[in-house]
């Protein structure tokens, strides 16, 4: 028998694969991973997180649009990662494709490419993976003999710096839209149509963004004049795809068979958050709020550790302790703990919302263990400013509880760069942990301990700071040395992120379609793994704003005007830009606008799917 | 609740580690058997204390990139059960790549696995075709060595005395690759890649894959 095409192909990679660390990474093969016979089905999409295995594996959403897409029969979900460094020196020096990890096929062999974006650092690696597979970069090289190559994730509600390598973009939620996508595809290919034509007919999918079928106008200054369509089937404005009801949560999970970040069976409890924390960007663009029911939450947890074997188990939401039934969840974690010995971790945990009830039944469940808090600026009129209201004394008085619950350990977020943020802001800070040590140290003694996390502002689209400029590196520096100075023979820990790290997201995620060629040229100047620290390299993105031409600055320092086109205003993440403004203008007056669970302010999210509110469960969306 | 005494059960496992498993080291084998024995539902017997662990003891750890045909391990129950429904429950909830292929009921008294063990039987299978006399050859030349200095972590040792029996063999298809027997006790193991490192072949010309542990009489 003839060795086909993907066999030749492994028995390559499994002579390359003793020679790079790690190996494990690129072999697939784990419990619960899906292989079909290629052959049998009619489409075949590879699902891609363009970092390496051991972060990609554990990202939840990539692996619920597996789980959906694998649920069909006439649909193969496969999965591939980014290599590291040396894997794709080994790769490119045997002149070996990147492949999925199921069927060990090359990616150009799929019919659809979809790419996992969540965070705007990995542009350079969703290049890196495109090249890999010996696929032209830029969508107008690609044909039908190609994938179709799609992206979505949080970063792409901004998708314009990306815009030019990308075929479609997926806005909003994936779990119905993703076979939406599917049906398309299959229908043009049965007519054995044209590239143009798959386009045209993704564009009038609700939630899909074909880039190629828009133009944009800048002004002399550089600012956008207009975005319009070039195509009858494109739409202005592109509109979020939504999930009515949260999809059931994921059970299957695959068990690596090597170490990854996160081997935890997670459940999602809540999407989207009520708070309205001006600098957050997630808290704006997945609204409603929709709360999971309490037993579909424990039953996930039990199968998911049923199929896995985990020892661990993690509730998501972005405000943990708002959950409505969070007493209930609780007292089911510790039914759960006492059946099987399992740890638990429930993240985001809001300050507000602790009573001494949450606290005693939290000691119970994770006993030891550290407590976290995200004050995220130091004084109470920056914290109005960020419409994250809480007052020292309160602040102070949930550390004392924290403490006198038996907590010695409490990890303190906060973020420097603000606007309108002032030194003494800043100084704030450090006073604030100290205050916070010596309340450990009144109640807990000697094992206290306290850790400072800081990080910088970014001002991200969709958010009410959305015209907002990035603060300078000199600015930030000093805030940062002044910490320093203020925390200086206190006992506190003090992480912060590399200032340059933070600029390079605010260009990109800020930028419009013309930032593309920026990144496309510091992908060839060498740049790989930008969210890695160590991999981060700022010369070759300085070098290639240069090569291209462009003013970084232009993207980051410079405050936007509030009538300026922004380039990502063709995209309506469902909050209206008018809410935007005035709660823009009322931070600037110190003015806070309260959780919208008990007064709707009228963001634009009812307005905007009021009709798929109507098919909603009863309670599920906890807009009042 | 606690367990009679009489009731504990230790059970003894042969099972494959295939090619999914190639890369999976020792550490995380030892994660990944916690996680099978925790699916399979079995009465397992953990261990005390805050952080309680299945109780499991792998007779020998597998270099990375070595696959087998022939793995060892012990585990405890609370409570006896038939050998059929233990090998049932974990085939069930077993990873791709690795096949039960014997369950056993052993003493309590016995040593653990690890000390019981005394050589290991490898397979060598080459990616490109090989001259048999000149294999022959290389394999002879090596046997007839007094010493052989090697060097790893940093210290200096003798390979020769580890290497119980080394051979050319020809598969039922004629490839020709190698086969071995090695030392495996505790302090005095012989590793494969070491023995083809001293022939002239390095890890990414040939697939190695243990076929035989022995243990102690």
């Amino acid at each position: 028998m003839p060795i086909s095409k993907q066999e030749t192909l492994w028995r390559r990679v499994e002579r390359i694969l003793p020679t790079v660390t790690k190996p494990g990474r690129y072999v697939g093969g784990e419990l619960n991973q899906l292989v079909k016979d290629w052959d049998s089905v009619r489409t075949h999409v590879a699902l891609i997180f363009p970092d390496i295995y051991d972060l990609g594996q554990s990202n939840l959403g990539l692996m619920l649009l597996y789980d959906i897409l694998n649920q069909r029969d006439d649909i193969a979900a496969e999965r591939s990662f980014s290599p590291w460094l040396d894997m794709e020196a080994a790769l490119r020096e045997n002149d070996i494709p990147l492949y999925s990890l199921e069927s060990k096929r090359s990616l150009a062999d799929f019919d659809i490419l979809g790419f996992s974006l969540p965070y705007e650092t990995l542009f350079t690696n969703f290049l890196n993976v495109l090249d890999l597979a010996n696929l032209p970069l830029r969508s107008a090289d690609r044909d039908e003999s190609h994938p179709l190559v799609i992206a979505g994730g949080q970063s792409v509600y901004n998708p314009e710096p990306v815009a030019p390598f990308v075929d479609a973009f997926v806005i909003g939620e994936g779990e119905e839209i993703i076979l939406d996508v599917v049906d398309a595809h299959q229908a043009w290919h049965a007519t054995g149509g044209s590239k143009e034509e798959l386009l045209a007919a993704l564009a009038v999918i609700p939630g899909i963004y074909v880039p190629s079928l828009y133009h944009v106008n800048y002004h002399p200054d550089n600012t956008i004049d207009e975005i319009t369509p070039t195509h009858p089937n494109a739409v202005l404005p592109i509109v979020k795809r939504i999930n009515a009801k949260l999809p059931p949560p994921l059970t299957r999970f695959l068990v690596p068979n090597v170490e990854v970040v996160q081997e935890r069976v997670s459940v999602e409890i809540m999407r989207g958050c009520t708070r309205g924390c001006r600098f957050c960007h997630a808290g704006m663009v997945n609204r409603p709020i929709r709360e999971r029911p309490l037993d579909e939450i424990l039953s996930a947890l039990k199968t998911g550790l049923d199929q896995t074997g985990y020892e661990e188990v993690s509730l998501l939401s972005l405000s943990s302790s708002d959950y409505s039934q969070i007493i209930p969840l609780i007292n089911g974690l510790r039914e759960l703990l006492q059946e099987r010995q399992v740890n638990i971790t429930l993240p985001s945990l809001r300050i507000e919302s602790f009573t001494d009830d949450l606290m005693d039944e939290l000691q119970s469940l994770t006993p030891g263990g550290g407590f976290t808090l995200a004050p995220e600026a130091g004084t109470e009129r920056l914290r109005a400013i960020i419409n994250k209201p809480l007052s020292n004394e309160d602040f102070i008085a949930t550390v004392r509880s924290v403490f006198n619950h038996g907590w010695t350990k409490i990890k303190l977020y906060f973020m420097i760069g603000h606007p309108e943020e002032t030194l003494e802001d800043v100084a704030a800070i450090a006073e604030l942990c100290k205050a916070v040590l010596s309340e450990g140290r009144r109640i807990v003694g000697g094992r206290t301990r306290v850790h400072a996390g800081i990080s910088t502002f970014i001002p991200k689209p969709h958010t009410p700071f959305q015209w907002v400029g990035f603060d300078s590196l000199d600015s930030i520096q000093q805030k940062l040395d002044l910490l320093h100075q203020g925390l200086h023979g206190a006992k506190v820990k003090m992480t912060w992120n590399d200032p340059k790290s933070s600029l390079l997201e605010a260009w990109l995620s800020r930028g419009d379609r013309r930032i593309a060629d920026v990144i496309l040229q510091a992908w060839q100047n060498g740049a790989r793994f930008d969210a890695w620290s160590d991999q981060f390299n700022p010369a070759h993105w300085q070098a290639a704003f240069a090569a291209v031409g462009l003013d970084p600055n232009f993207y980051s320092h410079r405050t936007r005007s509030l009538d300026e086109v922004l380039p990502w205003d063709h995209i309506n993440a469902g909050v209206k830009k008018s809410f935007l403004k005035t709660d823009y203008e009322w931070s600037l007056q110190g003015k806070t606008r309260p959780d919208c669970r008990g007064n709707c302010y009228g963001c634009g999210i009812l307005s905007t799917f009021n009709e798929l509110r109507l098919v909603a469960p009863d309670g599920g969306w906890k807009c009042p | 609740m606690t367990t009679q005494q009489e009731q504990i059960t230790r059970i003894r496992l042969k099972y494959t580690k295939g090619p999914s498993l190639r890369f999976t080291g020792h550490l995380d084998l030892q994660r990944l058997w916690e996680r099978l024995l925790r699916r399979s539902g079995l009465p397992i017997r953990y261990s005390q204390g805050y952080n309680p662990r299945a109780r499991l003891n792998l007779a020998s750890a597998l270099p990375l990139g070595v696959i087998s045909e022939a793995e060892m391990l012990d585990f405890w129950m609370d409570e006896p059960l038939p050998t059929g429904t233990v090998l049932d429950h974990l085939a069930e909830k077993a990873p791709p790549g690795l096949v039960i292929t014997e369950v056993q009921i052993v003493s309590l008294q016995e040593k653990a696995l690890q000390e019981q063990m005394s050589a290991s039987e490898y397979q060598i299978t080459f990616y490109d075709p090989q001259q048999e006399d000149i294999l022959a050859e290389k394999v002879a030349a090596l046997l007839a060595a007094e010493n052989l200095s090697r060097v790893q972590r940093n210290k200096t040792y003798d390979l020769r005395p580890l290497i119980l029996d080394l051979m050319v063999t020809r598969s039922d298809t004629g490839e020709i690759g190698l086969g071995m027997r090695l030392k495996a006790e505790p302090g005095a193991t012989g590793r494969s890649d070491e023995v083809l490192e001293t022939l002239g072949y390095a890890n990414t010309d040939y697939l190695a894959c243990r076929s035989g542990l022995i243990l102690k009489v």
